[in-house]
Order: structure tokens, then sequence, then C-alpha cells
């Protein structure tokens, strides 16, 4: 069997269910590798160890007595510290909200639960989900598990580093400018922005209201896939959330990429901003890769990013402002200097503006629909530069916000960000493959045909694993 | 923390007026450049494209209606 640490939702889930395995036995070995190795991450703020082993004796003996519930039961998750859990706090991260207690579950988290899912912890995060990785907070900023001098990209940071840390398999995260895109390219792993409205943000403490979205993070597409449907559905109590069912992303997600039209948004990268060459030379090999698959991959062009930034950015002020108002008035102070300076550009944002923002984020989204019209997918960088130190506040200021996330939280259609190698200093290097609104089948299926031939997700083979630190990897055996 | 004396008059009455007295006091910088990025005009639509939309989400009246 492989290594607990390093087994996929998948691989975990075939062994529950034949009882090869024992959720109590996946659970534990778990918590004894975050307690062993996770102060060298940061990756949680809480670890639920009662809760974990509580869910995981009831899941042991619902599929001792041939009461499966499906994929995710048994299975140990993480969820970033900004989903409610009943009777704990949701800190988001800050000091301001540390002394709150959630009356409720999120609705993601009842789905999990329902799913028979056990609850390893609550990750880290950037405050609030905005800013970047801070050391003025109650808790330390997490770490990138492929250099820990690094940041591992966020603001789901702390969900990323678990998932590269071998800490879960599964994780969840949000996503409002590229938040769980961000840490699964700089921790090398495979994380979703669904389409808006796909999974409920009921229970999980805004950024902003029109460009949220919750996603599945994991090692592998087959396990985002998995943990997607688990927690995409209707919910009547999220006026945001979509009566529409998200497509079967499983029935044909081997079936590979032949004849499928993909279209190259390479103007972000090479015209609109600078990237790493490492960054651009890996997407140029990922593009001959879908192309050997059978793809017919063509260049397209949209508006040009930095409008996609002012655009997303704009709304994004304007909206985590009204949410955080009163708090940067009184207590300013005890915001994170990133987060800080994030959140007041929006009480200067004019109401004018806001709408134009709005107006302009209606006329991108139908740019981009005219533009992929004949397409099924569009893939383009993530990052456009690697992750750099955590604790150089100027190169994080440089570079942290260079990306084409955003892109897809303007227009809400889905987006994945899959690992597509690692540059010569062993650090991740990614891409999206972004898709039509409800499209979460095909760019699925494309994920998982690039990630299967070029082999550049995380799995047992220890190559394919970062360089957790020697020691922490002694205390962790 | 640096001096409130380097805060343009106008900005200084744009914060005071929203209710920043206090974070103009703490991080004088912070709200003189929050102001500059929060003041800049917006992108034009591109060309083509006439912006008549609402903003999203689109108020729906009917929603309160719905059963649950």
């Amino acid at each position: 069997m492989t290594d607990l640490a390093w087994l996929t939702v998948a691989e975990g889930a075939a062994l529950l269910r034949a009882k090869k395995l024992s959720p109590l036995e996946w659970t534990r070995a778990l918590l004894d590798r975050i307690a062993a190795i996770d102060g060298h991450y940061n990756a949680f703020v809480t670890v639920t160890a009662d809760k974990a082993l509580a869910q995981a004796k009831t899941a042991e003996a619902e599929i001792a007595t041939g009461q499966w519930r499906g994929p995710m039961h048994g299975v140990p998750y993480a969820a970033k510290d900004i989903f409610d859990i009943e009777g704990m706090a949701t800190t988001c991260h800050s000091k301001i909200r540390q002394n709150h207690r959630a009356a409720s579950d999120a609705f993601v988290i009842r789905k999990l639960n329902d799913a028979g899912a056990v609850l390893l912890g609550k990750a880290a995060l950037h405050e609030f989900a905005t800013g970047g990785p801070a050391f003025d907070l109650p808790w330390p900023p997490a770490r990138n598990p492929w250099d820990r001098n690094r940041h591992p990209g966020g603001s789901s940071s702390g969900s990323g580093a678990a998932l590269a840390a071998g800490l879960a398999p599964a994780a969840l995260g949000t996503d409002t400018g590229g938040s769980v895109r961000n840490p699964a390219t700089c921790c090398g792993i495979v994380g979703l922005k669904p389409t808006y409205g796909a999974i409920s943000l009921n229970g999980v403490f805004p950024l902003t209201h029109s460009l949220d979205h919750v996603g599945p993070m994991t090692r592998t597409v087959e396990d985002n896939a998995i943990f997607f449907h688990a927690i995409a559905g209707h919910d009547p109590d999220d006026a945001t959330s979509t009566a529409r069912a998200a497509g079967d992303c499983l029935k044909d997600l081997k079936t590979g990429i032949k004849g499928l039209r993909i279209g190259l948004i390479e103007h972000f990268y090479i015209e609109d901003a600078a990237a790493d060459p490492e960054q651009v030379s890996a997407i140029a090999a990922a593009t001959d890769v879908l192309r050997r698959l059978g793809a017919d991959v063509k260049t397209i062009r949209l508006s040009p990013l930095p409008l996609w930034t002012d655009c997303n950015r704009t709304i994004h002020a304007a909206e985590a402002y009204a949410i955080h108002e009163h708090d940067i008035q009184t207590r300013p102070e005890d915001f994170s200097l990133l987060t800080r300076n994030r959140i007041l550009p929006g009480a200067f944002v004019s109401a004018a503006k806001y709408i134009k923002a709005q107006q302009l984020r209606a006329a991108l989204s139908r740019e981009f629909a005219e533009a992929t019209r004949d397409l099924d997918a569009v893939i383009t960088l993530s990052s456009l530069w690697l992750p750099c130190r955590i604790d150089d506040p100027a190169a994080v200021a440089k570079t942290y916000d260079q990306q084409c996330r955003l892109v897809f939280n303007v227009t809400g259609s889905p987006a994945i960000s899959v690992p597509t190698g690692r540059s010569k200093d062993g650090l991740p290097l990614a891409m999206q493959i972004a898709g039509h609104a409800f499209g979460e089948p095909v760019i699925f299926r494309i994920a998982q045909a690039y990630c299967e031939a070029a082999n550049t997700c995380i799995g047992a083979d220890a190559a394919t694993q970062p360089p957790i630190l020697e020691a922490a990897r002694t205390a962790a055996e | 923390m640096s001096d409130t004396a380097n805060v343009p008059e106008t900005t200084r009455l744009l914060a005071e007026q929203a209710g920043l007295a206090k974070a103009l006091k703490l991080f004088p910088d912070g709200v003189k450049a929050a102001a500059e990025r929060g003041l800049r005009p917006v992108g034009d639509p591109p060309k083509g494209h006439v912006p008549t939309a609402s903003p999203a989400p689109v108020f729906n009246p009917a929603a309160f209606e719905q059963k649950k």
C-alpha cells in the first residue's frame, strides 16, 4: 500500500470500501504526521483531532456494516479557516475573529459530513483571504513545502501547503482573484475554481460577494473531480447558488482529448506582462503535449491583462470594503499591513466607478464568450513568477499579484491550475485550463490527459514529492 | 508610522469623511496610497462593447418569493 501520507482520495476510497484500510488508521497516520511536521509548514490553524477520530470511527462502523456513502466516506480533508464549523471559531486567520464562534456548519461542510468525510482541521490562509503572507498576525503564515523559505501562494495557503506536505489528500479553498489556484500553482497541486454559483458560499466568510468561489484542492485531477462532486450542488439559502447541476466530471475523465479545440491565451504573458522564462517554457512544452494527445491548439486574443486586473481589483476593493468598513474605521491596527492595504482603497471607490467595473465585467465576459465560441477550453499561465522568499516584502510586492487567474473570476467560468513541471530550483510550475460556464467535465478531461501524459502531479513516487525536511521526515517516521 | 503632513489635503478630507480618521493618524502613507488607487478611474470596455449591463448578480425580485 502507498504511504498513507501520499494516498490519493481515489486510492483511499477504493481501499476503504474494500475494507483493506480503516478510516481510523488513515486519519491517525495523518494526525501523527501533522503533529510531527506541521511546525515547519504552519498549514493548520487548528487541528480537530478529537472530531476527526470520532468521524473516522463512525465511518469505520458504517463501512463495516455495508453502509458505504460514496467516495468521500472516511476520507480525511482540511478546510480553510474561512468555512463555518459549528462551535468553532472561523478566524479567517485574523486577530479580529479570534473569539468568533460559528452557530452552524457551512453548506459544504454539511455536504461533506453527509458524505462521511473526516475533518482533520482548519487550514491557514491570508487574513480574510486577501493581502499576502503576513508575520503580524496571531498565527504564522503557511510555508511552501517545496522550499519553506518561499511563500506557498494564497490566500488558501494552508490548504496548498497541507496537500503538498502530505498532511491531507483533499482541502477546501476559496478563490476571489485566484486564491485556490495560486497555492495550487506554488505548491504543485491541483486546484479548481468552479463556475460561479456551482458551489454554495453559505457559511463562508465573504471577501467579495460577486467574485467569491469555493474550490476543491487535491494532489491529482481525478481526486479534484471526486471532491468537486462531493461539494457542488444547489443551496436554496444562497442567492448566488445555481439550480443547474454540475455535469458528470468522472464519466469521461479518462477518455482523452483527441479532437478537442483549445485556445492558447499567450499575449497575457508574452506582451501584456513580463513572466519568468521557466513558466513560459513550461506552458509551451505543455502545449506540445496537448497537441501530441490530439488536441487542436490555436492562439486567441482577449483584452489586455491589465484591463482584467483593473476590473477585478475595483470590484474586489469596493465589495471587500463594504464588509470590513466598521473594523477598518475603528480598529485598523488589528489588520495585517498587507490586508489593510488591500481593503483601504475601497473607501475611495465611488459608486459610479464600482458600477462601471461591473459593466466592464459584463463586456469582458461577453468578449470571452465570443472569443471561445468555437473552442472547448483555453489555457494560459497561472502565476507569472515563481514563489519568492516569504520574508522578502519587496519581492512579494513585486511578484505576488502578477497573475492571469483573476480573468476567470471576472467571467465566472471554471478554471483549474495543474502542475507543468519544476523549475531548475525545484519549484513547481503551472498552467491554467479554463472553460465555458459549467464546462468542468471538459477542463477536468484535459487536465487529466495532460497530467497523466506529463506525469507532473505529486504521487507515491518520492521523485514527485517535495523535499520534506529531513528532520521532519525522520520525525514523521 | 509616518507623518500626516505628507498627505494631500483632499485625501485627508476624503479619508475623514469616510470615517478613516484613526487609520489616517496611524497609517497616513497607507491611506494616501489607498486613495490614489481607489480614485483612479477604471479602464474602458473593449471596443464594440456598449456598457449597458447591470451590476451582477442581477436583482431578481421573484427570487424572494420562491419556496424553500
